[in-house]
């Protein structure tokens, strides 16, 4: 199709101010060659202002050195190059496109870079699109967020805030297969309140959930940041060690099993004793699963109760 | 009497493309062979004094079989024909005592001015085909003939990357299969070691093509990579790996489609690429990423930064309605080259 010449001037020229994307040209001394309307409405610059003038003496606000970097492949492997939201929020301060009801001050951007080649074929100008991504990038946060929200929501027991069954059985499977790889030394303890139905017969339900968050916080407590604990089922706690042979463990089973004896829970009034016993087993390649180092250490438990309760034993 | 070549490539595609660049009025000889072993017996029994020799190979590749030839001083000229020509590459092979290199696809002025100047021919330059005019039908001559195409477009990314990193990669041969985009875990996890991965996505287009393009990161290696780019390392760590995956990951998938662009004569759209997932499961990434596409046709090949620790995959993925357009378009590029230049 012929088209005058005029006409299709001002045709690309409408087309360029309705474009709701940012296009900028520069050539190789990053002087500005063409600022289309997007990038005069956002960034107040008036094209006339711009044109000829040097991107960085424009905006002090871009890093020269990285941005630089980033152009430097499009002209030496006449290859576009992006740059994410992700990676930088902007290439150019803008205010957000909506001032009342965006959540973000600064638009967020996609920038592609693209090379421009001459009549030869080399990269002589670098085109670069500006895409507003803001409301992309606001709703990807508002759902990671909601997202982790839930995560940390469904691997936590609601009594006690340590880690529930579920979750802590995911990190001591994960555990497990480090040390196939590694080969690690670390520990597993299980932990259990002595006679807990005594106490609930006792002194009621209530207060047997009083002794077991109290147990909690007493393990809270002994625990380093690395060890994983969590409320393994009703009166039943486990904690996975991670980098600590038997022996270590077992100093941290003896001064839980030394704090749980040695205060007793106030509950209404109600001084209430308790003691745990407590079984560790160290890893051993021999664990065909991490359900049978589990099983070690549940077999030492059991040994504790069997020798009369109140007591460490390992495996 | 002719003079005896030998032609050494993995690829069928690549030996034809080869023995097609020769000039018509050359006076040779030629033979083929798919690896380096059989190159070194066929040059032993006199059917090699000019070898063209790729590099990367099953069973001997173009290094240990050069490696051979100048132990046991065997007498044959070598030139290398390769869609990977790093600089370090290029070292090795000619301190091993090849003449020169050519880029595939065959450059055949290249060719041509290395013939004259080793005073191996200089007259007309004119080439038709001579082997095997007929088309390529057989699916696994297509397969062939792509797995070349990605060969060379994957080489040649790998190029680029040894360039911004200053170090030596090494390239395996790139797989192609026909999978289930469900199998695409195990494909993956063939070539990658690590648990914990990140990844970078970028789709591409044209008209009749189109696929997807995944480059993957192993777990350990960004400490390393982060020293060999050379980031102001004022930054947080978080941002310097962001950072380094996007230019890693901008480097291959822009050097490999340009080079695909090339082969198959046509121009990509390209998406803006997204991260799929950071320091993630890769079972778990790939569960909640791969929605479509019942069969595709998976390209991988496995980046390597050796003394680095650095490893990243490069995946190519068209579904199964591109393929054909890819087959047809990679086996019929062959009749491009050929001929005068």
């Amino acid at each position: 199709m012929n088209v005058p010449a005029q006409i299709s001037q001002q045709l690309t020229q409408q087309f360029f101010s309705s474009l709701e994307v940012g296009l900028v040209v520069l050539d190789e001394n990053f002087n500005v060659e063409v600022w289309n309307q997007f990038m005069q409405s956002h960034s107040n610059i008036a094209q006339q202002q711009a044109l000829g003038k040097n991107l960085f003496a424009l905006f002090p606000e871009v890093d020269e050195v990285w941005f630089r970097s980033k152009v430097k492949p499009v002209f030496q492997l006449n290859t576009p190059a992006y740059i994410i939201a992700e990676q930088r929020q902007y290439l150019f301060r803008f205010d957000t496109y909506r001032p009342v009801t965006s959540a973000s001050k600064y638009m967020h951007q996609n920038v592609s870079l693209f090379p421009l080649t001459d009549a030869s074929g080399k990269v002589t100008k670098v085109c670069i699109v500006v895409y507003d991504v803001t409301d992309e990038m606001v709703s990807r946060k508002q759902f990671a967020d909601a997202n982790n929200k839930l995560k940390r929501m469904s691997r936590i027991d609601g009594l006690t805030s340590l880690n529930n069954r579920r979750y802590w059985e995911e990190c001591a499977q994960h555990e497990y297969k480090r040390l196939g790889r590694s080969r690690g030394q670390s520990s597993l303890i299980i932990l259990d309140i002595d006679h807990f139905k005594k106490i609930n017969d006792t002194y009621g339900h209530p207060a047997g959930d009083e002794v077991i968050r109290y147990c909690a916080e007493i393990i809270r407590k002994t625990t380093r940041e690395t060890d994983v604990c969590g409320r393994y089922g009703g009166e039943e706690f486990t904690i996975l060690l991670p980098d600590t042979d038997a022996e270590q463990a077992i100093l941290v089973g003896e001064r839980l099993r030394r704090k749980a004896a040695l205060k007793s829970v106030d509950y209404d009034g109600e001084e209430i004793d308790f003691t745990i016993s407590v079984g560790i087993a160290e890893f051993h390649p021999r664990f065909n699963t991490h359900t049978e180092w589990l099983e070690a250490a549940d077999k030492a438990l059991y040994r504790a109760k069997q020798g009369g309760r109140n007591q460490v034993v390992y495996e | 009497m002719a003079l005896p070549v030998l032609i050494c490539d993995d690829s069928k595609f690549a030996r034809k493309q080869m023995a097609n660049s020769i000039p018509d009025a050359w006076d040779v000889d030629i033979s083929f062979a798919e690896n380096g072993e059989q190159a070194i017996e066929l040059i032993k029994a006199g059917k090699g004094d000019v070898v063209f020799l790729d590099l990367n190979m099953p069973v001997l590749d173009g290094y240990q079989t050069m490696e051979i030839i100048r132990q046991q001083d065997l007498p044959c000229m070598v030139i290398v024909v390769s869609g990977d020509v790093q600089a370090q590459a290029r070292d090795r092979m000619l301190k091993m005592g090849a003449i020169d290199f050519i880029r595939k696809p065959i450059d055949n002025a290249k060719l041509m001015s290395i013939l004259s100047q080793y005073g191996l021919y200089s007259g007309d330059a004119t080439a038709t085909k001579k082997q095997d005019t007929e088309k390529l039908i057989s699916v696994e001559d297509k397969i062939d003939a792509y797995r070349e195409v990605a060969n060379v477009a994957m080489g040649r990314a790998g190029e680029q990357l040894a360039d911004l990193f200053g170090e030596f990669i090494k390239l395996p041969v790139p797989n192609v299969n026909m999978i289930e985009s469900n199998e695409l875990q195990m494909a993956i996890a063939e070539i990658q070691e690590s648990d914990y991965v990140s990844a970078v996505s970028q789709g591409f287009s044209s008209i009749g093509l189109h696929g997807e393009a995944l480059v993957i990161f192993n777990e350990t290696s960004f400490d390393s990579m982060i020293k060999l780019l050379k980031y102001d390392q004022r930054q947080v760590t978080e941002e310097l790996e962001v950072e380094a995956l996007m230019d890693v990951s901008n480097i291959l998938t822009g050097a490999c489609l340009n080079a695909l662009s090339e082969q198959l004569s046509t121009v990509f759209n390209r998406s803006h690429p997204i991260i799929l997932g950071r320091h993630c499961d890769l079972e778990e990434m790939l569960e909640n990423n791969v929605s479509r596409w019942n069969r595709v046709l998976a390209t991988e090949i496995a980046y390597e930064i050796e003394n680095h620790d650095i490893q990243f995959d490069l995946l190519l993925l068209f579904p199964s309605d591109a393929v054909d357009n890819l087959m047809k378009a990679s086996s019929g590029r062959r009749y491009e080259r050929t001929g005068t230049n």
